[in-house]
């Protein structure tokens, strides 16, 4: 066995290399797991977006799709299906109904499955295949309207198919996709009999691919290019905003998790370092009077350091992979699907940052410790003192470049980093004040306060550091609930349990009554019912439409299409007047649709509602919660301008799963009422925050433990020392309770301090991070201010004295001698 | 005399940089060591001893002047060179004893040996502790053994490599007078039984007497003691 390693055993066994290590586990570990989980995430999430889409990428058209793009498909290794959807009459037992009648290729869907039952209105059950030819899967509503059920006919065009199953949900249903009308699908092979599409027909044609990411990349640069008018490319993550939004929320939170473990690992590898170069500088002197040449000391240190950093990366990711495994399954029972594999891939960021960390914390202190001189071991009371600024500074830029390869970004890196710089100067302003003050206001040794705080003064230096750690935790710490907090609050706020997950739409005045006896018997709540008109803005400001957009392309929603208009006396709920009068005889438009159209207060607009123009100037302007699922409108117009026309009605309510059978069975008594069912969306965004909340609630929980043990880490670096004091106290016949009481005031001290600061820093970072990178707003939180300085006595205060236990109860005759 | 110059100092003076300014702690030293000579070097505290002690060791590089052992001139070594000089011609005891504290007394012993890439470095080192009596101590730790014990490990640690100078400062003065006593007589003992020769800075008056020369140490100067 070679010289390195014989003395790197005999280090194992002092402790010292065994600190080291453990700091490059933490280090490995913590960014290991936070990594990997979140990578598990992003797939989770990309492939519930993929189900809601029925596969990972989507072409549409109004024109049949063409051969060369499935070709295209094939030639880049991808999976492909085809979904034909038109509106058609379809035929039973003398009853006729329009329907929305989608036909499907054997492969769909990609991803995600039907959900279909065997019974009329049962909540259904997944099915990942299509109808066979002649079959036909038709909602229970539309076998309700036919009076149809299963093994039934129904006759498309000039087809006669067989009821197999009753629909539930397709897999490509999406919150715009939800059709009003009844719904069937059929197998493609049967739609050439049908001789239902003929040319003019309106006809979606949809292309779906699945495969690998870098060939899916492939056929969109390949396509894009090519796409004409009515023709889409969609990715999953264009599905409904609020999911995209909640994800991009969360991720930007994970990210922020990884990089703060960034800079408690970082935090926890430079203590470490120092304290292992502390330890060793009087070793490498002996060594040297001994005859050992530096070359050889650097070699033996090199080999040393690699042999940790392989056995130490190697736990680490070893570690790292299992509480991510452990993350995972606890998060199990919460997940719809299990989470998709980490990919091993990943592993390098972990590896990575333990190699990077190791560099800038541990070499430039090593290099420091074979230059020691000799002639220390001749000046036996001389303190080795260490040229710190330069380590100081490569240790820093280092963690800013490391955080910068964690987040791929310089936003966050830049933000953390100047807190931090900012946090060590305030240190270094406030502890310096306060122990001075501290020094001042005690003299003598008759109390543990007084011990306690001189204690505090005398070794300002390297106090005010333990300081800075401490606050660093703390403020990582007190940032994180920061924002998971505001986070939570937030989803939830923005989707309580009970939001409405149905419309009903196409009510008649007279049916208005019978419907709310019917939803009273049931106990489903109901929200207010809304007039609803149909009708078209034709002219803005004196300009038609038409001539500002003569091709019909590129105009904003208000102008696309006939809108659903209402009237009103009261702002409804969910709804905010940013500008002007509601009460107004004039129309009230949504903020966002009369931004993109280019309106404000004053405008005039002209609206064709069933053939008569109605003209008026806006004179309000309001925000509308859109995630509160009532019935929300872009155009509210005065009462007297609506009231002479025929109007349907509309209103949301809230069906939970098991009033939803005896609630369509109520509902099918009103045929000619629409139901549209937002529930699935509703619930796939419900699930998706409950499982984010809980995901975030554990990487935080991994995240504190990693500061505890940094923490405990930080107060044994410098435990030498107060042991030595303290058993010279009690040599100088101290009492144990006396001495205890001492080290209280001095951890308790540095804990309220570093909190303090801490809260400090946080708030301001919490800014920060609200502004620039959750794009939110600000806000102010206090319980931070009480959370930090309340953390820091507390637990510093117990880690101190769980730290130094031993001084307490070992004869300080055995204390000395160990020093 | 028929004996070989085992340290030649010449004109030696060294200068250290403090915060307080320069300081000058040797100025212009000559003397002359024979082989196998024990030498005592004594002064007041603070008159440089340990300076001169740790220059003849190489230990650090003087500011002007000569020194030679043997055939090597250390100023004109690079510090690579130096240590393995260190680990060829000098052993060194000191008052605070400086074992690693992570070793046994036995690996401690070992380390110069297999500094060399000595491949019997236990079993020297057994026999080392034999002859100073710590046989029955082999794998103590440092904070296990008394201070005197440490110095006799330290004492065998630093004949491990055969040196032909031996340095040692202020090699009692953390000891009792038994244990110093006892180590005195190991350090003569081996100085005369391998021919190493011996230098040594001590405050101790009996100590120095049993010396063949007498140096004293005064404000940076260095004289012969007429004995
Ligand atoms: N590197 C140094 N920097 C500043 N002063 C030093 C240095 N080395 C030694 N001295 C000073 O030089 C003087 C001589 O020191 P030393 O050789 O240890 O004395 P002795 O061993 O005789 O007691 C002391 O005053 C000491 O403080
Ligand atoms: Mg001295």
């Amino acid at each position: 066995m070679s010289f390195t390693f014989r003395l790197m055993l005999r280090d194992l066994r002092s402790g010292d290399l065994l600190t080291l290590l453990l700091a490059l586990v933490i280090s490995v570990g913590t960014v290991t797991s936070i990594g990997l989980f979140i990578d598990r995430l992003q797939l989770s999430f990309e492939q519930e977006s993929a189900n809601l889409l029925a596969a990972d990428r989507l072409v549409r058209s109004d024109d049949a799709i063409p051969m060369n793009w499935k070709e295209e498909a094939t030639a880049q290794s991808l999976q492909y299906a085809e979904r034909t959807s038109f509106t058609t009459m379809m035929f039973a037992n003398n009853a006729l109904q329009l329907s929305q009648l989608s036909a499907v290729s054997d492969a769909y869907p990609l991803k995600g499955a039907y959900l279909v039952d065997d019974e009329l209105f049962g909540t259904g059950y997944g099915l990942a295949e299509t109808p066979k030819p002649g079959k036909v899967w038709v909602s229970s509503r539309l076998a309700s309207l036919l009076n149809i059920k299963l093994g039934d006919q129904v006759e498309v065009g000039d087809a006669t198919l067989v009821v197999s199953k009753y629909l539930v949900r397709d897999p490509g249903s999406s919150t715009s996709a939800f059709a009003i009308s009844p719904r069937a699908v059929m197998n493609m092979a049967d739609l050439a009999a049908t001789n239902v599409i003929i040319p003019g027909s309106r006809v979606r044609y949809s292309l779906l691919l699945a495969g690998e990411r870098s060939n899916l990349d492939d056929y969109e640069q390949w396509i894009v290019p090519q796409l004409k008018e009515g023709e889409r490319w969609r990715t999953p993550t264009q599905q409904g905003d609020r999911i995209g939004d909640t994800i991009g929320r969360a991720e930007s939170f994970l990210l922020l998790a990884g990089t703060l473990a960034v800079i408690m690992s970082g935090v926890a590898m430079a203590l470490a370092s120092s304290r292992f170069v502390k330890r060793h500088l009087m070793q490498v002197a002996i060594l040297k009077t001994l005859g050992a040449t530096p070359k050889l000391l650097g070699r033996v240190f090199f080999q040393q350091l690699f042999a940790l950093f392989v056995v130490g990366a190697g736990i680490g990711l070893g570690v790292g992979w299992a509480i991510q495994e452990l993350i995972a399954s606890l998060l199990s029972g919460l997940m719809s699907t299990a989470l998709p594999e980490p990919s091993v891939g990943r592993l390098w960021l972990g590896a990575a940052t333990g190699l990077i960390s190791m560099l800038v914390f541990c070499f430039p202190l090593m290099a420091h410790l074979i230059k020691i001189s000799p002639l220390s071991v001749l000046q036996p009371n001389a303190k080795i003192e260490l040229n710190t600024f330069v380590i100081y500074l490569i240790g820093f830029v280092g963690m800013y470049g490391l955080m910068c390869i964690y987040t791929k970004g310089f936003l966050l890196p830049s933000i953390m980093t100047a807190a931090i710089a900012g946090i060590a100067l305030l240190v270094a302003a406030i502890g310096w004040v306060a122990f001075k003050l501290g020094r001042s206001l005690t003299s003598g040794a008759t109390s543990g306060w007084q011990i306690g705080l001189a204690s505090l003064y005398r070794r300002l230096v390297p106090n005010l550091f333990q300081l800075l750690v401490f606050t660093l935790i703390i403020m990582l710490t007190l940032i994180l609930v920061g924002v998971k907090s505001s986070l939570i609050a937030d989803w939830q706020q923005q989707l309580p349990e009970d939001a409405p997950n149905h419309y009903l739409f196409n009510v008649q005045a007279n049916q208005i009554g019978p419907i709310n006896e019917k939803t009273e018997q049931l106990g489903v709540a109901k929200s207010d019912w809304y007039p609803m008109v149909r009708g078209r803005v034709t002219i803005a400001n004196d300009v038609t439409i038409e001539s500002m957009y003569p091709d019909g392309r590129g105009e904003p929603e208000l102008y696309d299409r006939e809108l659903n208009l209402t009237w009103s006396d009261t702002l409804g709920k969910g709804n905010e007047l940013v500008e002007g009068d509601f009460t107004a005889e004039g129309l009230s438009v949504e903020q966002r649709a009369a931004k993109e159209a280019g309106l404000k207060m004053g405008d005039i607009l002209t609206i064709n509602i069933g053939g008569n123009l109605v003209t008026l100037p806006i004179t309000s302007i309001r925000t509308v919660d859109w995630g509160s699922m009532q019935p929300n409108f872009y155009l509210i117009l005065p009462k007297s301008a609506l009231e002479d026309y025929p109007a349907n009605f509309v209103s949301s309510v809230f069906v939970s799963p098991e009033e939803a059978q005896p609630f369509y069975q109520v509902m099918a008594e009103f045929p000619t009422v629409s139901i549209l069912n937002v529930g699935d969306v509703l619930k796939q965004v419900q699930t998706i925050i409950g499982q984010l909340s809980k995901a975030i609630q554990l990487v935080l929980f991994c995240i504190l433990s990693a500061g505890a043990l940094v923490l405990l880490a930080s107060v044994r670096s410098t435990l030498e020392e107060r042991l030595e004091e303290g058993a010279l106290l009690r040599v100088l016949g101290a009492r144990a309770a006396l001495v205890r009481q001492a080290l209280l005031v001095e951890f308790g001290a540095l804990g309220f301090f570093a909190g303090l600061i801490a809260a400090i820093g946080a708030e301001t970072c919490l800014y920060g991070l609200q502004v620039f990178v959750f794009n939110a707003e600000a806000s102010f939180h206090p319980l931070l201010w009480l959370l930090g300085p309340l953390i820091g006595v507390l637990v510093i205060a117990t880690i101190g004295i769980f730290a130094s236990r031993t001084v307490l109860k070992v004869p300080p005759m055995l204390l000395l001698r160990d020093l | 005399m028929a004996s070989n110059t085992a340290i030649k100092v010449s004109n030696l003076t060294h200068t250290v940089t403090s915060n307080t300014g320069d300081l000058t702690i040797l100025k212009g030293i000559n003397m002359q060591i024979q082989e196998s000579e024990s030498v005592a070097i004594v002064g007041s505290s603070g008159s440089g001893k340990s300076t001169l002690l740790g220059l003849l060791a190489g230990l650090d590089v003087n500011t002007s002047g000569d020194i030679q052992l043997y055939d090597q001139i250390f100023s004109k070594q690079t510090e690579e060179e130096r240590a393995l000089a260190r680990g060829q011609y000098v052993g060194f005891v000191f008052q605070s004893f400086h074992l690693l504290p992570s070793l046994q007394a036995i690996e401690n012993v070992m380390l110069p040996a297999e500094l060399k890439g000595d491949k019997d470095a236990r079993k020297k080192a057994e026999v080392l502790l034999e002859k100073v009596g710590l046989s029955h101590r082999l794998t103590h730790y440092p904070n296990q053994l008394s201070g005197g014990e440490q110095q006799r490990v330290a004492i065998a640690r630093a004949f491990a490599s055969n040196p032909k100078i031996l340095f040692a400062d202020e090699p009692t003065g953390n000891l009792d007078e038994e244990n110093g006593n006892l180590v005195i007589k190991l350090l003569f003992d081996l100085n005369q039984s391998q021919g190493t020769t011996l230098v040594m800075v001590t405050h101790d008056n009996d100590l120095a007497k049993m010396c063949d020369r007498q140096l004293v140490m005064s404000a940076g100067q260095l004289t012969e003691k007429a004995l």
